[in-house]
């Protein structure tokens, strides 16, 4: 009985001591970063009448991400805007553009991606997750360029950038409202992450 | 882009539609009582808001995502099932009524849920105010409600369907001046098939109260009007004159004015609640121009 008692606690021992071993590795792998909003931006812009271009920002962003250099897979991505802080430089616009016929920001307050997977590219990461805009969520492929990592003042930071098309009809938009703005829209994303 | 024309069509066929199947479903049997005039009424109103939907190829959800899909596709069908039930002489008039309060009651949070106003901490208003605003607007739907259907009992006539017909299009014509083009476009059917139904009742000539239609009608304008200001730029004056104007109606039953001819008494509440549709509709104009104009 004695004995049976001491195999069992070598084995919950063991079992412990393995998960902390493994929780451990994996807490140091990955970096995480928290969103830096002073050095990032989240843009986009849609033609007008098909000859010109409207460009637009997201002031309030949020996000997080973990970097796994040692095995990319394990990297992670998560973005959330607040649909309420459109701004393209003329607050009438910005007024119409929270409205249901565009972003609806009182029915749907975010646009959030989250990734699925990640795969180490050339020069970056080829991200897949699910992008949700409008009440529609639709997985979608980018490739987040950059990684570089600099140290300043006791902050570690590391970038990336990347640029989607994405069609405001995918998403629920109504199509009778789509008129002189265009369907297409480019959203450029440049974001800073800071790791203390 | 708004496209007159199709709205010209959508408001065509709604009222045709409505128009037709109540002279149809009546011309069965004549002289066709209350409660037939009353169900074909309400079954005409469904027929052309859903002719006119289908026209403007207003596309609606389901499970329904928006206020104008919870509208549609929520509030109003269970207007139009509560004011069936409400129609047959069988059921006791204590049932419909409570019926009624229910759906005034549950309206105005169905058509705000999932929005920031019922999810979001971060914003910066209190539970209770969020509370008593949901309550206020449910006093202010069933006291419409009840003080129209009162009017249409004690002074009947098609003056009250086509004085809300006419709130209604112009609530539809302000917050798509606002900028919230499709939930203005939605009032075209709602509108059409109300002035539809009032004209095939006026076509029996039958003096009824039509209870049923001023209900759909009711619910239908606190509905957009309530998107327009929650979810649209609609202003909280702007909604509350818009639904309060049809209550200018009551003016006609001054002891001077109700033993009138019906003609100029119909004649005269309809111009009462074209003046404050009026002003509402020139302001509407005023900031169109001064503010979405210049983004077109």
């Amino acid at each position: 009985m004695r004995m049976r008692n001491c195999f069992f606690g070598l084995v919950r021992a063991f079992v412990v001591g393995a998960a902390v071993f493994t929780a451990g590795q994996s807490g140091f792998a990955a970096d995480e970063y928290a969103y830096d909003l002073v050095h990032s931006s989240v843009t986009f812009k849609a033609r007008h009448l098909d000859i010109s271009w409207i460009h637009g920002r997201f002031n309030d962003v949020d996000g997080k991400f973990s970097i796994d250099r040692e095995n990319p897979s394990k990297s992670t991505f998560h973005l959330v805007i607040k649909t309420d802080s459109v701004d393209t430089a003329n607050k009438a616009r910005d007024e119409h553009l929270r409205q249901p016929d565009y972003f609806d920001t009182k029915q749907f307050p975010t646009i959030e991606f989250k990734s699925t997977s990640t795969k180490a590219v050339e020069g970056g990461y080829e991200v897949t997750g699910d992008f949700t805009m409008h009440g529609v969520t639709k997985k979608i492929t980018f490739v987040l360029k950059g990684g570089k990592e600099h140290q300043f003042k006791d902050i570690k930071r590391v970038a990336f950038s990347t640029e989607l098309t994405l069609k405001r009809s995918d998403f629920g938009f109504d199509k009778n409202a789509i008129g002189p703005i265009g369907d297409e829209a480019i959203i450029l994303i440049d974001c800073e992450g800071t790791r203390k | 882009m708004p496209d007159p024309k199709l709205y010209l069509l959508a408001m065509a066929a709604s009222a045709i539609a409505s128009l037709l199947f109540v002279l149809a479903a009546t011309a069965v049997a004549r002289p066709a009582s209350s409660t037939r005039l009353n169900v074909a009424s309400i079954l005409g109103i469904g027929l052309g808001l859903s002719v006119g939907y289908n026209v403007l190829a207003l596309r609606l959800a389901w499970p329904p995502a928006k206020g104008l899909d919870r509208l549609l596709l929520i509030v109003v069908p269970t207007t139009i099932v509560i004011e069936l039930i409400a129609g047959f002489p069988w059921v006791p008039r204590s049932v419909p009524w409570l019926m009624r309060i229910c759906l005034a009651a549950a309206a105005p949070r169905v058509l705000l849920h999932g929005s920031v106003y019922l999810s979001s901490p971060a914003s910066d208003q209190h539970l209770w105010q969020s509370a008593a605003q949901l309550v206020l607007c449910s006093f202010l739907l069933i006291g419409t409600w009840r003080l129209l259907t009162l009017l249409s009992v004690r002074s009947p006539g098609i003056s009250i369907p086509l004085a809300l017909a006419m709130t209604t299009q112009s609530g539809g014509l302000t917050i798509m001046m606002a900028g919230y083009i499709k939930g203005g476009a939605a009032t075209i059917p709602l509108a059409a098939s109300l002035a539809g139904t009032s004209v095939a009742t006026y076509l029996m000539r039958k003096k009824t109260s039509l209870s049923g239609v001023i209900g759909i009608g009711v619910v239908g304008l606190f509905g957009v009007l309530f998107i327009g200001r929650f979810f649209g730029r609609l202003s909280t004056v702007c909604a509350l004159t818009l639904l309060l104007a049809p209550l200018l109606l009551w003016i006609s039953e001054v002891p001077s004015l109700r033993h009138r001819k019906p003609w100029f008494v119909g004649l005269f509440r309809l111009l009462l609640v074209a003046i404050p549709l009026a002003v509402v509709l020139v302001l509407a104009k005023q900031d169109f121009d001064l503010k979405m104009a210049p983004l077109l």
